[in-house]
């Protein structure tokens, strides 16, 4: 290892508890704000980052000719608000939410390398926390130039970065503190 | 160490902060489709040349290429329009809603959401009689909110007049070219 997070300084392993938690306190609220705007079945995702996502009927390629349709609707329709993420808004997502994935993997692979764990494993935990932000932003631009079956990519993305901060939030609370070596 | 905390303190400094409501969607439509009882969702999902049209008008097209018109009708009569639209920038998007009469005046401009951090600077815009400047004005009118309150408020609240200027600019474009 390339330090033992294990024996490692009180202080060192306060910040790491203290980054975990906080990290893991984060991570719920996206879950909880996952649910409220974008919703965990493919369908749901679709709905949010395909192209089709704000209209009644999907409809990927601009029509030939300008095409009018009319629908009733009542208040309670016009004030519900479907969330939907056209391509502006995800050049705006993906520009402000990449950099901070990017430092929260490599803030969570810091604490890895730390890990009385074998080479190999390191290396797995590693590519999957930097994987899962990858996944998730192109499962989105997928889902949105592509065909909306790619949002089973995004749902991957958001579990495997669950996984990820799981695995690196149990591993480091158990050695740090509890298996001392 | 030193580039990691530079990094962390630019993405912070880069995060957009929530979206607030500041008017409910219901209340705009309440405000700017007065009596109205029924209402239909007029859905223009515009051809390549249209969205190219629109472009050349304002420098602006709907991302994904769909405009909804909500409609008010009282007594069979439709009594104007409403169209809900959204302006991003760098602090993030505002949503503003446009209403028109049936000549097509706009009766009325609501800021229906906008980010934490501008939501002070709209504010002080509103105050300033920002939406006065809009109400009466035909779709062919270029919106002049800006200019009128720019003297009265700060920077940021200027910057957020020019915003709700080019939302109201854009709206009542869509509607002068595809409307019907």
């Amino acid at each position: 290892v390339l330090y033992d997070l294990r024996n490692s300084d009180l202080r060192v392993r306060w910040l790491a508890t203290l980054f975990l938690a906080t990290l893991g306190t984060s991570y719920l609220f996206g879950a909880w704000m996952v649910g409220l705007y974008a919703g965990f079945s493919t369908g749901k995702v679709a709905e949010t980052y395909g192209a089709g996502g704000e209209m009644a009927m999907p409809m990927q390629m601009p029509p030939d000719t300008t095409m009018v349709t009319e629908r009733p609707v009542s208040m309670a329709d016009m004030g519900e608000e479907q969330h939907h993420v056209d391509r502006d808004l995800l050049v705006q997502d993906t520009h402000v939410h990449m950099p901070m994935y990017a430092m929260i993997a490599a803030s969570l692979s810091v604490i890895t390398l730390g890990l009385a764990i074998p080479r190999r494993a390191g290396l797995a935990i590693i590519t999957l926390l930097f994987a899962a932000p990858w996944l998730d932003f192109a499962g989105m631009w997928l889902t949105k130039l592509g065909s909306p079956h790619f949002a089973i990519v995004v749902l991957a993305g958001g579990w495997a970065m669950a996984l990820g901060y799981v695995i690196v939030a149990a591993l480091a609370t158990y050695q740090m503190w509890w298996r001392k070596s | 160490m030193k580039s990691l905390a530079l990094g962390a303190a630019l993405a912070a400094l880069l995060h957009i902060t929530p979206t607030v409501v500041l008017v409910k969607r219901q209340d705009a439509v309440a405000r700017l489709l007065p009596g109205a009882e029924q209402f239909t969702a007029r859905e223009l999902h515009l051809s390549s040349q249209d969205s190219r049209r629109l472009h050349d008008a304002v420098g602006w097209e709907p991302p994904d290429g769909v405009i909804t018109f909500y409609v008010g009708k009282r007594q069979e009569q439709v009594s104007g329009a409403l169209v809900f639209m959204r302006v991003d920038c760098q602090h993030g998007p505002l949503e503003l809603a446009i209403g028109y009469d049936a000549r097509g005046t706009i009766r009325g401009v609501e800021v229906t959401k906008a980010t934490v951090e501008m939501k002070p600077w709209v504010l002080e815009a509103l105050r300033a009689g920002l939406m006065d400047s809009y109400r009466g004005n035909t779709n062919a009118q270029a919106p002049a909110g800006a200019e009128k309150v720019k003297p009265r408020v700060g920077a940021m609240p200027g910057y957020m007049a020019e915003l709700i200027d080019k939302g109201v600019m854009h709206a009542s474009a869509a509607y002068r070219l595809f409307y019907r």
